[in-house]
Parts: structure tokens; sequence; C-alpha cells
């Protein structure tokens, strides 16, 4: 396999359950030792794709193929390809982690003295180590997801997958976390994550998939969606009292019909500011800032809100919503990292 | 509702009283108690004054009602505790400003109000057989309400103090089952062998008699049978009735007491292994376990059924360890029993001490085996672990074979346990090893069968909890019906009618191999082999259909 044929690869992939549809027309593509960050609220069909792609789940229609494998038809070389974390730990009572992780060994066929070895090296990459002698059923939070990451590997999959990897995790647990994927994908696996804190998955995806409503709203590199995101881009006025907010807003509001440009004005009485957001560029928005001086408006700072992967996120998520924000259209596009 | 009401009776009666299943309970067992009564409703005009038709009827409906109550009424309560706390709302009411003791009550409350719903659906049949003449209202009928009742309070209460102890639903359900079946039936046992109450150990054993309701209905019933053979003819209901009665009290006391944050006060398990301690420590344990379950274990060897080892692992009794315990305990007791026999220490013969080692061996893989079986799929399920198995290669056959053959190998084990007994009855009558060969064929089969039928309907069900009440509950009717209506042998039972009915399962067939009295007339075998193996194959279909829909994607 070439680095240019992509190791996951979802086409048109359709899950309806009667009237209600979890997902529609998912097309994505994944290329070999990638980070996908998988986003969505709650309900959105993240779940639903996962474990489409890992054999659990029929879809109704469309195809989802890892590594050539077929996820439907070919469900024994996709268990073998693929290392599916859930979210769900999946306990067993009165077991040490290391039987634990022989067990899991053994369902995968690996033999037993490969296995001894391996119990260590994936207890070593998941810094899970001390861990081998405790009962399954005693571990914290933090702890079982080591276990589950160490579990995963145990068959040293090609694509790993994982169900909020950092869910209920302390920002320690959370920092090892990310440090631990990103080893991973060091030793050349592809891993689709999801996950519910931005910031964590900011730092490690090469590309975003964000899904709502059953719907892939966007999908590429994080420097492409914000790209995206800031052709809308949101300014804060910081100013000096607060009954300066009303007139600003009134300000702002007809200097934009002056200019024919559409921007949604906000003004945050409590703390003296008023937002704004525009499709403006820099050289279009400075005439702006010159009206509000010269009509003698004390202005402390006006400045540019940084966009992240949550403010895309929402701004995504709420444009499918039915907000204000511009939707942004379906994408199927084969990222490149 | 008033503010003044108890809102945990609200929550837990309206809880029970509304799951669909509370409700088909119900409604099953008023159409049984009205079925059992109509069957024997006179068809003719002849008056009959002597009340006998009238008493068969109430033998019937009344073991019927004692069985129906002691099959439904733990499965509540013994989760009801457990259930809260792993669910978190524990914790909550505890900060609520109820007090423990209202907290307490609501609950038992609600399970009471069940009982006496489940009850209330009893009274029409009671009603009938009370208008067909011969039942006093209060030496027959009102008593045996009243122990019903009696034992409806010790069982509620029973449940509860266990479901407070325990840290998961279905070892609630397991255990508050199996103390219920030994006290109803294991303290029968002793009477036996000091028949007549001479002596400390007969006084003893009398008192340990009178722990079981069995005695007592079966006076007020007006008859004799199974557990009561050389008893004394004093009622002991009295004795019966202040047992009950301090029992119940003394398990609400502790489980009041029970109620506080003491509840939560748990740490987590060190992990502390064997290997890692000082020689004197590894050598006390060497002798201690036999195999100790703390050692550092080896990997799993190539020729064994994963899943079946991670299942011996994955129980904390049916280890090895406490195999050996088993096995070393049930060889004891076999001999005892056998050597009683042999030595004319009480004046029954080595067929009736043969049916005695059936009847405990069977109560052995009854209360072991649904405890084993019942939580094989849904106890992964319940756990997030049948999503992980199912993420494996292994075959649905593969997951099917390990679970089954985790559960045979110990009950098999623990049925090889009693062969010693067997051995001696031979060597005392060297002309019943034929017999004891056929009985031991029997017996093997009853484990098949209940494996088979555990397995079977615990897949049915989600959680745990569930399908190890409902298993329960199956496989002791299974085995109890038979034997109630073999006690109604003769009448209202006819003998076509017992003898088909033995043959539901094989320990009819067993007894009366070993011609055990009053099975001895009966001829059930090879048909009762060939029932029981053809009702096993059809439940290991539907267990192997159930695991092989599980593991579809969908």
């Amino acid at each position: 396999m070439t680095d240019q044929q992509p190791i996951i690869e979802t086409v048109d992939l359709t899950k309806r359950y009667d009237e209600f549809t979890a997902l529609d027309s998912l097309s994505i593509t994944v290329h070999s030792g990638q980070i996908l960050g998988f986003i969505g609220p709650n309900g959105a069909g993240k779940t639903t794709t996962i474990r489409i792609l890992v054999g659990l789940l029929k879809p109704t229609s469309g195809t989802a193929r890892i590594a050539g494998a077929d996820c439907l038809t070919e469900s024994r070389k996709i268990k073998r390809l693929v290392g599916y974390m859930p979210d769900d730990f999946g306990k067993y009572s009165n077991m040490r982690v290391g039987e634990y992780l022989d067990f899991f060994g053994a369902a995968y066929g690996i033999g037993r003295r490969k296995r001894i070895v391996r119990i260590d090296e994936v207890l070593e990459i998941a810094g899970a180590t001390y861990m081998k002698d405790l009962f399954v059923d005693a571990l914290s939070r933090g702890m079982q997801q080591r276990v589950a990451i160490a579990r995963t590997l145990m068959h040293d999959p090609q694509v790993m997958i994982l169900d909020e990897p950092a869910n209920g995790l302390d920002p320690q647990a959370r920092i090892d976390m990310r440090t631990m994927l990103l080893r991973l994908a060091d030793m050349g696996k592809t891993l689709i994550v999801t996950s519910h804190i931005l910031p964590e998955l900011a730092r490690v995806c090469d590309i975003v998939a964000m899904i709502t409503k059953g719907r892939l709203r966007a999908f590429g590199t994080l420097d492409e969606i914000m790209r995206d995101i800031q052709q809308r881009r949101t300014f804060e006025i910081q100013l000096v009292d607060h009954d300066q907010v009303d007139r600003v807003v009134a300000l702002v509001e007809s200097w934009s019909r002056e200019m024919n440009h559409e921007s949604e004005v906000t003004g945050a009485t409590t703390e003296t500011m008023v937002r704004f957001t525009t499709g403006l560029n820099d050289r279009e928005i400075t005439p702006l800032l010159t009206h509000l001086v010269g009509s003698g408006e004390p202005i402390a700072q006006f400045r540019e809100v940084p966009t992240d992967l949550e403010d895309a996120f929402l701004s995504v998520a709420s444009g499918s919503h039915g907000g204000d924000a511009p939707q942004a259209e379906p994408v199927t596009q084969e990222a490149t990292s | 509702m008033s503010s003044a009401f108890n809102p945990v009776v609200q929550r837990e009666f309206f809880g029970i009283v509304r799951s669909p299943k509370a409700f088909a309970t119900l409604l099953a067992l008023t159409i049984t108690f009205s079925i059992a009564v109509l069957m024997r409703w006179p068809t003719d005009a002849t008056v009959d004054l002597s009340g006998v038709q009238s008493i068969q009827v109430f033998r019937v409906f009344g073991y019927g009602l004692l069985a129906g109550v002691v099959f439904l009424v733990p499965a509540f309560p013994a989760t009801s505790i457990v259930n809260e706390k792993n669910a978190g709302t524990l914790a909550l009411l505890l900060n609520s400003p109820l007090s423990p003791l209202s907290i307490y009550f609501g609950k038992l409350a609600g399970v009471l109000l069940f009982a006496l719903l489940v009850l209330l659906a009893s009274l029409p049949g009671a009603a009938a057989c009370y208008a067909m003449g011969g039942i006093d209202l209060k030496s027959g009928l009102g008593l045996f309400y009243f122990v019903l009742l009696l034992l409806v309070f010790q069982y509620a209460t029973l449940g509860m103090l266990i479901s407070s102890y325990v840290q998961s639903t279905d070892a609630g359900v397991r255990l508050t089952y199996s103390v219920i079946f030994a006290l109803f039936f294991l303290t029968l046992i002793p009477d036996a062998f000091f028949p007549g109450g001479s002596g400390v150990m007969g006084t003893v054993a009398q008192w340990v008699r009178y722990l079981s309701p069995v005695p007592v209905v079966m006076q007020i019933m007006g008859q004799g049978g199974l557990g009561s053979k050389g008893l004394i003819s004093s009622p002991g209901n009295m004795q019966f009735i202040l047992f009950t009665l301090i029992s119940s009290l003394v398990f609400a006391a502790v489980t009041i007491s029970r109620l506080n944050y003491r509840i939560f006060d748990q740490s987590r398990a060190q992990g502390v292994i064997t290997d890692d301690r000082g020689l004197v420590a590894r050598l006390l344990r060497r002798f201690l376990f036999i195999v100790d379950p703390q050692r550092r274990k080896p990997g799993i060897p190539w020729y064994l059924n994963p899943v079946m080892v991670k299942e011996f692992r994955c129980r904390r009794f049916g280890r090895s360890q406490w195999l050996f315990r088993l096995v070393a305990l049930c060889a004891v007791v076999s001999m005892v029993l056998t050597f009683a026999a042999a030595t004319s220490v009480t004046s029954w013969g080595t067929e009736t001490i043969g049916g005695l080692m059936v009847i405990l061996q069977v109560i052995l893989i009854v209360v072991m085996t649904p405890s084993l079986t019942s939580g094989l799929i849904s106890g992964e399920r319940d756990g997030g672990g049948w999503e992980l198995l199912r993420l494996t290669p292994l075959s649905s056959l593969k997951i099917v074979r390990g679970k089954l053959l985790s559960v045979l190998w110990t009950l098999l084990l623990v049925l090889m346990a009693t062969l010693p007994g067997y051995l001696v009855m031979i060597y005392i009558q060297p002309q019943m090893w034929y017999q004891v060969n056929l009985v031991l064929v029997c017996l093997a089969w009853t484990v098949v069968y209940t494996v088979a039928v555990s397995a079977a309907v615990g897949s049915l069900f989600r959680t745990t909890a569930v399908a190890t009440t409902v298993t329960y509950v199956v496989v002791m009717s299974l085995f109890v019906i038979p034997l109630l209506v073999w006690l109604g042998r003769g009448a209202p039972f006819g003998f076509e009618m017992v003898q088909r009915v033995l043959l539901i399962n094989p320990v009819g067939a067993a007894l009366s191999v070993i011609e055990t009295p009053g099975f001895e007339q009966y001829n059930l075998l090879p048909a009762a082999w060939y029932v029981a193996g053809g009702f096993s194959a059809l439940m290991f279909l539907v267990f192997g259909l159930k695991v092989w829909r599980l593991t579809r994607p969908v």
C-alpha cells in the first residue's frame, strides 16, 4: 500500500432506523499514519460511523473499506486490521490487568510466548506497566483508559479507533493521553479519535471531520477548515463606559448598512464590549475604526478574536442547526496532510 | 400523593408494579391458581361431605402458592439496595433529609406491598377451596396465609440485608436464592439423622428443621411426606414463627445499621500477588488453597478455549480453590450419608439414603447452575465485555463452547465428588451397581439439562440481575413442579399424570431407579433420557442462535 492510497474510505455511507437517519451519505478518506479527529455533538452519528467501520453495524447503503477490506463482508480481516476502543471500558471482575490482556491476546490468536512479551510491550506503550497485577475492576477512569489502549494494541492493528479517549480524564491524564496518541501516530498507526474536548483534538489531529445530524459538515486539515471558517471573522471593540455600548452598536450597524456589508452586531453592557461578525477583509475593516474614532467614541481596544477548533465547530454546528451563521456545505474531499 | 407519604415507598412499589414483567407475573399467577382450582372443581352433583376433595385441591394450591412466594419474592429485595448503590441514587437518598429508617422501611414496604398483591391474586383460588368445604378458616386457610406473610417478611428482610453487602445485582440475586434454598431444604436434613429429638443433637436438629416453612405447611395441609419422615408429631409452629420473626427483625436491624456513608467506604483492591510475598506466606497459601487464585498466571495455552479460561478467572466462586473445597465437602457428605445407612444410624435403607443423596446433588445443581450460567451472555452485555468479544476473531461457536464448557466442567467435577458415596453403597450392596450407573447417567443428564435451560433462558435478557432471577424461577419450577405433582400422587393426580410430569426432568428417573420410597412404581427410563436429551438440544440451539445473532452486525 502506498501513501497515496487511502487506508480508510467510506462512500455514501448511510444508516437508517425506520424514519430516522443516523448517518447520511458520509464520504471520507483517511491516509495511512494520519490522525482523524471526529467531531460532533451527542447523537451526531459519530459512534454509528465507528461501529460500521469496525463491523458491528450494517450500513443501510454505501460502503466502508479499511486497507481494501470491506467492513461488512470481510469482518474477519477487519477485526485483525482494526483496534477499537469503545467509550465503555468493558471490564471483567476478578481479573488482573495481565490476565485481561492475556485473554484478549489469546482471543486474537497470538501464541503464548509472543503474547507474554507483547503484554509487557503494550503496557509500556500505554504507560501502564505498574498496573499489570492490579484488578481491572479496581482501576480509576484514567487507568482504565490506559489499559484499554494497551488492549487495543495487543494484536498490533494498523488502524486504531478511539471513542472519547479523553473522556473523564483529569488534566494531567489528558496531556498523557495526547502524548500517547502522538506516539501511536509515530509508530505508523492510523487513528480515528472522537472527543468532546476539542482543544485536545486540535493539538493532535492532522485532519478533522465535523458531523451533525448524521451529515458531514466539514472535512479537511485543520488549516483548511479554519480558512473556511475565517471567511466570517469576529471582532471585539473594548469600550471605556457602559453607556457607550448601545451607541457603538448603532454606529457599527449604520456603517455596515452604508458599506452594504452584512454584519451581526451584539453589545455586552456588562463587559463594556461590542462584538461583530463580518466577511470583510483587513483593508475593508480599517475604515470602521476610523469611523468610530471620528465619531468621538473612546475605544480601548479593537481586536480580532482568534478562531480555534471550538469556534469552527460551533460555527458549523450552529449553521447546521439553522442558526444565523453561514452553513458550511457538506464536503466530500480527500484530505491530505 | 400526601407529603407525609414516604416517597421511597411510592418509588419502590410503583417501580415494581409498573414493570410489564410484574404485571405478567401477577396475571400468570391468577390464571394458574384459577386453573388449579378449576381442574379439581366437582363436576357432578355428589356432595363430598368428608372434605377430602377440597383438601386435595388445597394442597395443590397451597404448595403452588408457597413455591410462588419462594421464587418470586426474593428477586426484588435482593437487588433493592445494591441497585441503588451502583446507580448512585443511594448516595442521593442518604444525602436527602430522609432518615436511614424511612429509606429502609420505604423500600421494605414497596416489596411487601407487591408480595401482598401476589397473595391477593391467590385469594379467589383460596376462597374456592374454602367454598368446597372441609378446610378450617382459622387453623387451615388463616394459618397458611399467616405463615406466607411471615415468609414474605423474612425473605424481604433477608434479601435486603444481602443486597446491602454485595457489590452487584446478580450476586445479590444469587446469594439470596442460595440462602433461601438452604433455609427451605437443607434445614430438613439434620433431623433425618437424629429423628425423634432424643439427646442434644436430636433437639438441635429438630429446631433446625423448624427454620424451614415446609414442616409447618405440611402440617397445615394435614400430611407428612418428603423430608418429614421419622419426625415427631410436635407441631413446632411456634418455633417457626419465633425464628422467622426474630431473624427478620435481626436482618432489618443490621441492614438499617448499614444504611449510612460507610456502605460506600471501600478501598480498591491493592492487587497483592502471592509471588511477591514472603516465603512463609507463599507456603501457607499453597497449603490452604492448593491452587492459589492470587498467584501470577502463565498465559492461556493454545489447547484451551480462551473464553473458558476467562470465565473461570472472572468468577469469585467457581475458581479452582473453591471447586476443590466443594468437591471435598461433597465427598465427605456423600460418604457420611452412605456410612449412616451402612451402620444403621437411621432406620432408612440404602434406597432412601440413595434418594437423599440424589436430592442433595440435585439441590446443589439447581442452586449452582443458574448462578454460573444465567449471566454468561447478559453479564458480558452488562459490563460492556460483549462488544469487545465481538471485535475479536473468535467465532460464535467458539464463544458458546468456551462459555458452556466453563460451567459443565465445574458441575461435572461436583458430580464426580459424590462418587465415593455411591462406591460405598455398591460395596454394601453389590447388586446396586447397575442402579447406581443408571442414577449417575440421570444425574449427568440433569447437569446438561439444567445448564442448557439456564444458558438459553439467561441469554434472552440484557441485564444480569433479570437473567439470574428469571433463570432461577424457571429452573426451580422445572424441578419443583414435578415434585409438587408427585406429592399429590393418588389424589388429586393419577398415576399416569404423575408419571408424565416426572418426565419433565431426569431427577424422577434417578429416584425411581434407586427405588426411593414413593418413586419405585414409576417406569421413567429411557423416556426421561430422551426428553432430557431432546429438550437440552433445543435449549442449546436457542442459546447458540442467540449468541450467533448477537455476534452479527445489525
